[in-house]
């Protein structure tokens, strides 16, 4: 949940600063979109949890999981983003525009409210991805959802129930992911479906 | 008063407005006339700041739209209403009105959204005010429109081409609305192709041609066949937008 929350934060602002009128900003936000977007995810981590503490930075395996996670799924977030503020309407922007309301006023009471109700299901596969690639954490010794089944496989010798019930949990949370986004789609474009 | 010297603008090789001079004085309703291409829609976008002045200057009240510090205020004083309605499509009628009064002129919400009411009352929409711009007619968004370009107290209002994407009897509706605005001494000024409605309610008219004003006359005198009228180019223009 962490990681999910880390990677919409840095996503909304990544995005944010590509669509920015700075050229240095947006060439900046997608050196890093171009960069954890097209790096293994496992190289991402290892290079945190093992990389990193032989120029002195060590960090736990929790923390490095959610930061790994973070970073790694704010490149994708922020790419949806950016296509969904891509898509709105510059007429809207003009008029928020000159009736004076600011810059961070018109990204976050227009900008992202419109630009989430096209990106909203996208972001929903992105998080998605990111639960199902939390179970790649237990590499780095960190005991989530599969850490913790192979931990108790191995102590029960009963591989198949173990993995059975793995399969359920990862089928169910992330149906539960599709059953919010599904939700939240709903309520951002309601006035489509009362239109109708 | 708006005041527009020597405007210039170009995009790329076309030059759209060249040397524009005009002068709109509180009370005043100035109607811009002109074909498709001549200029009118980009000097209204010099006018709010939506269009970076290659030469010359737009003052405001004195506030030059071409500096970033006094286009805010500029902006406080002048509202725009457009052509395609721009309205914010996740926010319900009172919402899109009350929402930059709220975050510009700071007007508790509540309020804010009583005096979105009262508006919308006043143009016909009072049961519609919790309706989703994509749950109202092209007339009743323009309403919504115009209603938020009021909610912000302007000075000025700036109007572009606002009935072109309406058929005529949601055009009428809008019409009756600037009619009522300009009776009541709401200073404007807007583009249009509505020759009749132009000649009924503007104190003056602006004729553009190819970038440059050609006339600039008290509304009677525009239509006058020694005044404006013995122009070729005007005629022609309105000859052919009555055959139209």
């Amino acid at each position: 949940m962490l990681a999910l929350a880390g990677s919409l934060c840095i996503g909304t602002v990544v995005a944010a600063l590509v669509t920015s009128a700075s050229p240095l900003l947006s060439r900046i936000a997608y050196v890093y979109v171009d960069l954890f977007r097209n790096i293994p995810f496992i190289v991402q981590l290892f290079f945190f949890f093992y990389g990193l503490p032989e120029i002195g930075i060590y960090i736990d395996a929790f923390t490095t999981g959610v930061i790994a996670l973070s970073i790694a799924g704010g490149a994708f977030t922020s790419d949806v983003i950016r296509s969904g503020i891509l898509s709105i309407d510059p007429g809207i922007l003009e008029a928020a525009e000159v009736s004076g309301l600011s810059k961070p006023t018109i990204f976050r009471k227009i900008v992202m409210p419109i630009a989430l109700r096209t990106s909203v299901r996208p972001l929903g596969s992105v998080f998605i991805n990111l639960i199902l690639t939390s179970s790649i954490l237990s590499t780095i010794t960190l005991n989530e959802l599969t850490g913790s089944a192979k931990i108790v496989a191995s102590d029960t010798f009963r591989p198949f129930e173990i993995y059975a019930v793995l399969l359920v949990a990862y089928a169910c949370l992330t149906y539960l992911v599709s059953l919010a986004i599904g939700a939240l789609h709903r309520y951002l474009n309601r006035d489509q479906t009362e239109a109708a | 008063m708006i005041s527009v010297r020597g405007v210039r603008k170009a995009f790329g090789s076309a030059t759209v407005l060249d040397g524009i001079d005009l002068d709109v004085h509180s009370g005043e309703v100035v109607s811009i006339l002109g074909s498709s291409g001549s200029g009118k829609s980009t000097l209204i976008r010099c006018m709010n700041g939506l269009e970076k002045l290659d030469g010359g200057r737009i003052t405001i009240d004195d506030f030059d739209v071409s500096r970033p510090k006094e286009l805010s205020e500029a902006r406080k004083r002048s509202a725009t209403v457009f052509q395609l309605f721009n309205l914010y499509p996740h926010m319900t009628a009172v919402q899109n009105i009350a929402l930059a009064p709220v975050e510009v002129l700071k007007i508790p919400r509540k309020q804010a959204e009583a005096d979105a009411r009262t508006l919308l009352d006043s143009v016909g929409l009072s049961a519609r005010a919790d309706a989703f711009p994509a749950q109202l007619s092209g007339g009743q968004r323009q309403r919504v429109g115009i209603c938020r370009a009021l909610a912000m107290k302007p000075r000025y209002l700036l109007l572009d081409e606002i009935t072109s994407a309406l058929d005529p009897e949601m055009t009428s509706d809008v019409l009756a609305i600037l009619a009522k605005l300009a009776h009541d001494g709401t200073t404007m000024v807007f583009v249009t192709h509505e020759i009749e409605f132009a000649r009924t309610i503007s104190s003056r008219i602006v004729f553009l041609d190819k970038g440059q004003l050609v006339v600039d006359l008290p509304t009677a005198e525009f239509f006058a066949a020694d005044g404006g009228m013995a122009k070729p180019r005007i005629a022609q223009f309105l000859s052919k937008m009555r055959k139209d």
